[in-house]
């Protein structure tokens, strides 16, 4: 049963034919609002099957030939080198030729890895509320607290921290002294020193008297990271229309997507990250093969070239995730695993490839497209994997 | 721990049988080392999963409505 208001003669037609579900509900759609007799009917979703039968990739097609083309053409039109803030908030994000280059290099770690943290109910619709997520995943160092200054004469690092800070970056904690006692606690644990903690005020020195270790210890100190994650230096909270309606969104400058699935108040089904190994590593390799395509597609669209078909980056994901891992395009990855020596060696650092096959004593099948070119063979691929032969059967046509 | 299957990047992953495995083998006429591999640690395979399964995978198509696709847990 269809949604449709149309006669039941039509739904068996269209059922019958070979027409994928989205294809079919369009028809649907279109003859319900044109209500033609069932011959027109007919004739219509004859022609719809034979333009679609035709439109699909002939058997023994060459559809990574065809891909690389169809991403490599646009891509000579990208710009080289830009490093702009893309669209949303202040996000400095790489984009164009190099972002699609380390989309494809399955880089560990993107040049400027960043996320889009969506948040859970009343976290994304009370600013206050998205502003405890913010703190939670900023990273919170010294410098952003309060004042660091060195008395020398009696060998002390002296923090002065301010309340407001401390307030807004704790807004859990009503006594800003009782923060103060819990950063002293930090800084015991990890310099290793004896703290003296008076209200606002945290001062500590070294053991001994000397001044490059009271040097040292200020250096130290800017390292501690009292509240937040680590590698995300900033984040931006923006108020943005989704599907869900308006709705606080945060976009962090450095990922570190397995920690903040598990922070409170971040919706863990929709948050994402730019860096397809964090994907791989938290979500599998499905996630990943989403992120790529997702990935690869908005860097085409920003830069104007969204009329490359999906297509050809779902079958670029395809291939970078067939082995359950991600592995880049290329001799590191997909290229450096083909089977066969002469195509491997076709393709970069040609002496090496050749002399491990001898010393391994490797055999070639001439299977794939390179091979054969090489060695003059009709390659396997369109008419040339197509015997013909007569046929010495029947007599029946005299 | 997150439940990662609640993810909007991730598609349905269920086992499939060994009666439905032989029916998409002789489908694609394939063995079923062929088909594209999972590994056993992915956070978003089924937990009883183990190394010689093959899980169905549904995904949600950018070119069709849904697409169904199968891979071998391996490793």
């Amino acid at each position: 049963m269809t949604d449709y208001d149309v006669p039941a003669d039509t739904e068996v037609l269209v059922e019958d034919s070979e027409l994928p579900r989205r294809l079919k509900d369009e028809v649907y759609s279109t003859l319900e609002d044109r209500d033609p007799t069932p011959e027109e009917t007919e004739e219509v979703v004859q022609a719809i099957e034979a333009k679609y039968r035709d439109t699909r990739v002939d058997p023994l097609d060459p559809v990574g030939t065809v891909s690389a083309q169809s991403i490599g053409e646009p891509g000579t039109q990208m710009t080289m080198n830009t490093f702009h803030y893309a669209g949303v908030a202040e996000i400095d994000v790489t984009q164009g030729l190099p972002r699609l280059i380390e989309l494809v290099d399955a880089r560990k770690e993107p040049d400027t890895p960043m996320m889009t943290v969506h948040l859970e109910d009343e976290y994304a619709q009370d600013r206050e509320k998205a502003h405890e997520v913010v703190w939670n995943i900023e990273s919170t160092k010294i410098l952003q607290l309060g004042d660091v200054s060195t008395n020398v004469a009696d060998m002390l690092v002296r923090v002065s921290l301010n309340e407001d800070t401390l307030m807004e970056r704790w807004p859990t904690v009503s006594d800003p002294v009782e923060v103060a006692e819990t950063i002293a606690s930090t800084i015991e644990s990890k310099l290793g020193v004896e703290t003296i903690q008076q209200g606002l005020v945290i001062e500590f020195g070294p053991e001994q008297p000397s001044y490059r270790d009271l040097l040292q210890l200020v250096e130290d100190l800017s390292d501690i990271v009292f509240k937040g994650i680590e590698d995300i230096s900033r984040v931006v909270i923006r108020k943005e229309e989704t599907d869900n309606g308006e709705e606080f969104v945060l976009y962090t400058e450095g990922s570190d997507f397995g920690t903040v699935l598990g922070i409170e108040g971040v919706d863990a089904s929709r948050t994402t990250c730019n860096n397809i190994h964090e994907i791989y590593r938290n979500l599998g390799v499905e996630a990943a093969r989403e992120a790529i395509i997702n990935e690869t597609m908005n860097t085409l669209e920003e830069q104007g070239l969204d009329d490359v078909n999906v297509r050809h980056l779902m079958l670029v994901a395809d291939i970078m995730t067939n082995e359950g891992t991600i592995e880049s395009i290329g001799r590191h990855g997909i290229s450096g695993s083909k089977d066969s020596v002469l195509a491997r060696a076709a393709f970069e650092v040609t002496v090496n490839h050749l002399l491990d096959a001898a010393v391994h004593g490797e055999v070639d099948d001439l299977n794939g497209v390179t091979e054969n070119v090489i060695v003059g063979k009709p390659i396997k691929l369109g008419t040339g994997d197509v015997d013909l032969r007569m046929s010495a059967g029947s007599k029946s046509a005299d | 721990m997150v439940d990662v299957s609640q993810h909007e990047l991730v598609p349905d992953h269920t086992l499939l049988g060994d009666g439905d495995l032989e029916e998409v083998l002789e489908e694609y006429n394939i063995e079923k080392t062929d088909l594209p591999k999972i590994k056993r640690t992915d956070p978003a395979l089924p937990d009883d999963a183990t190394i010689g399964d093959v899980v169905r995978i549904e995904r949600d198509s950018r070119t069709t409505d849904t697409a169904v696709v199968y891979r071998l847990v391996v490793e």
